[in-house]
């Protein structure tokens, strides 16, 4: 592990070391860079981890995820992250990827909910959590899918309404909305591109990449994690794991993706 | 036979309503449902850090859906309040240039993580995220126009200095609206702070004036 991270180090600096280069050819300098790190994506090591996760009984139930219904009936993976958000009638709500693992690993393995959302999100460097790993190994099991988020159910409509009202929403001393950033095509925050998701190619381009490997993290990343984020650098209060507006926003943003092709891990710099 | 009848009718009309209306929820829904998310949805280590989720007027203004524009209405009221909210320095508006090129490129400052405030002296001033500024630099975004060269065009008169300061404190006065954050109005950013990034964008001995 620690040979990977060393050689990813070296190659991020070789990146960073030739700005001169990548800016000779422009953006594609900076593109091929990320590129050859993709190519041999650490995150592929979690997916193992995240399928011992969904198999093992653990818990205070003593419980594997085998019987946990993501949309598709119990333990059928395939497709499945595709189809989320959607509607549950069995919590009448709608949930993403993660909020679902984590109604399962609470009702099903008996985990205190309050622990599992306290560690969802791991730090920097460390060896992940299991949600991390877990939501991988299940959106894996939908590669080469496309996406095809429905808005069938009223609250699966309201949801995305309400994501919707939510990206448009200026607030705190940024004065931003997720559109401040994410409303114009070829945008970057410093070097860093900006996902275009106001127009449907550019949600496309991003929808069927996560959860990510995160090289500046050394681990795995989420959705949940990349709202999280988004906020944080808002200046706004923090993004409650699995809270409302985060699925709320998630079924905007995926539903904006529908139709592209899922390949996870993705690979973030 | 009256109630029956109008029985019926009001049947009727919530069927039609739930039936024909494709844009279901409607605005004023969708609107109280996605305030009530904000209200549930975020965490901070203290109540007061919370109030940065509230909306004043004029956020509550620019926050149109897609690609809806702003009436004249809308936009003379956020300019009007843009003007009222400017609020200007004991000194001089063009402080100094150094100060001003550090607080340019720092982008830290003020967020809230892991349940904790960033704190520090000052806000960074957050410039590089969004706009060039001196030339030859590459880590810079682009959401915002280049700067690079502000003062060459400018110049660095008094009216330049206070039209730079004006709309780096409260830009919406001039262009409604627009991404650029309000950094005096919202007190991200202090009027010292903001005279220090006019002398960086207008000195002539500023690195973004090198020919």
């Amino acid at each position: 592990m620690s040979a990977v991270r060393s050689g990813i180090a070296a190659l991020l600096a070789l990146c960073l070391a030739a700005p001169g280069a990548a800016l000779a050819q422009g953006k594609p300098g900076i593109a091929i860079g990320r590129q050859m790190l993709a190519e041999d994506n650490p995150g592929e090591l979690w997916i193992e981890q995240g399928k011992a996760l969904f198999h093992q009984k653990r818990g205070p139930k003593n419980a594997s995820l085998e019987q946990c219904d993501f949309g598709m009936g119990p333990g059928k993976l395939e497709g499945a992250s595709a189809r989320l958000p959607r509607y549950f009638s069995d919590t009448d709500q709608v949930q993403d990827l993660e909020s679902r693992l984590l109604t399962c690993m609470v009702r099903l393995q008996g985990f205190n909910r309050d622990d599992v959302i306290r560690r969802a999100i791991s730090p920097a460097g460390s060896n992940g959590s299991d949600m991390e790993a877990l939501a991988l190994y299940i959106t894996s099991r939908s590669n080469g899918m496309k996406m095809s988020v429905a808005l069938d159910h009223p609250k699966e409509k309201e949801m995305y309404k309400a994501g919707e009202y939510l990206f448009f929403r200026r607030s705190g001393q940024t004065d931003f909305g997720c559109v401040q950033c994410h409303g114009q095509p070829d945008k970057r925050i410093r070097l860093q591109d900006l996902v275009y998701m106001t127009g449907k190619g550019g949600t496309q381009e991003i929808a069927g990449t996560w959860p990510a490997y995160r090289g500046a993290h050394y681990v795995v990343r989420t959705m949940q994690w990349r709202l999280y984020d988004c906020f944080w650098q808002m200046r706004l209060p923090e993004l409650a794991y699995a809270s409302d507006a985060s699925i709320a926003l998630l079924t905007y943003l995926n539903y904006q993706g529908n139709g592209a092709t899922i390949h996870v891990p993705g690979f973030k710099r | 036979m009256r109630s029956v009848s109008l029985k019926w009718t009001m049947l009727g009309a919530a069927a039609l309503t739930a039936a024909g209306c494709s844009s279901y929820p409607d605005q004023a829904a969708t609107r109280e449902n996605a305030e009530r998310m904000v209200r549930q949805s975020f965490t901070a280590p203290s109540p007061d850090l919370l109030k940065r989720l509230e909306q004043d007027r004029s956020q509550r203004i620019c926050s149109k859906l897609g690609d809806a524009r702003l009436t004249q209405e809308e936009a003379a009221e956020v300019v009007k309040l843009a003007r009222a909210s400017m609020k200007y320095p004991s000194g001089k508006l063009a402080g100094d240039w150094k100060t001003g090129e550090k607080l340019a490129h720092d982008g830290a400052g003020d967020r809230i993580q892991r349940g904790a405030l960033e704190k520090r002296k000052e806000n960074g001033g957050l410039c590089q995220n969004c706009h060039a500024l001196a030339p030859g630099e590459i880590n810079v975004g682009n959401i915002g126009p280049a700067l690079t060269g502000y003062g060459l065009q400018r110049g660095d008169s008094d009216a330049v200095a206070k039209l730079t300061y004006e709309r780096i404190y409260n830009g919406w006065a001039y262009a409604p609206c627009s991404n650029m954050p309000r950094l005096g109005a919202t007190g991200h950013l202090t009027p010292e702070q903001i005279t220090h990034l006019v002398a960086y964008l207008i000195d002539p001995a500023s690195p973004i004036n090198t020919r």
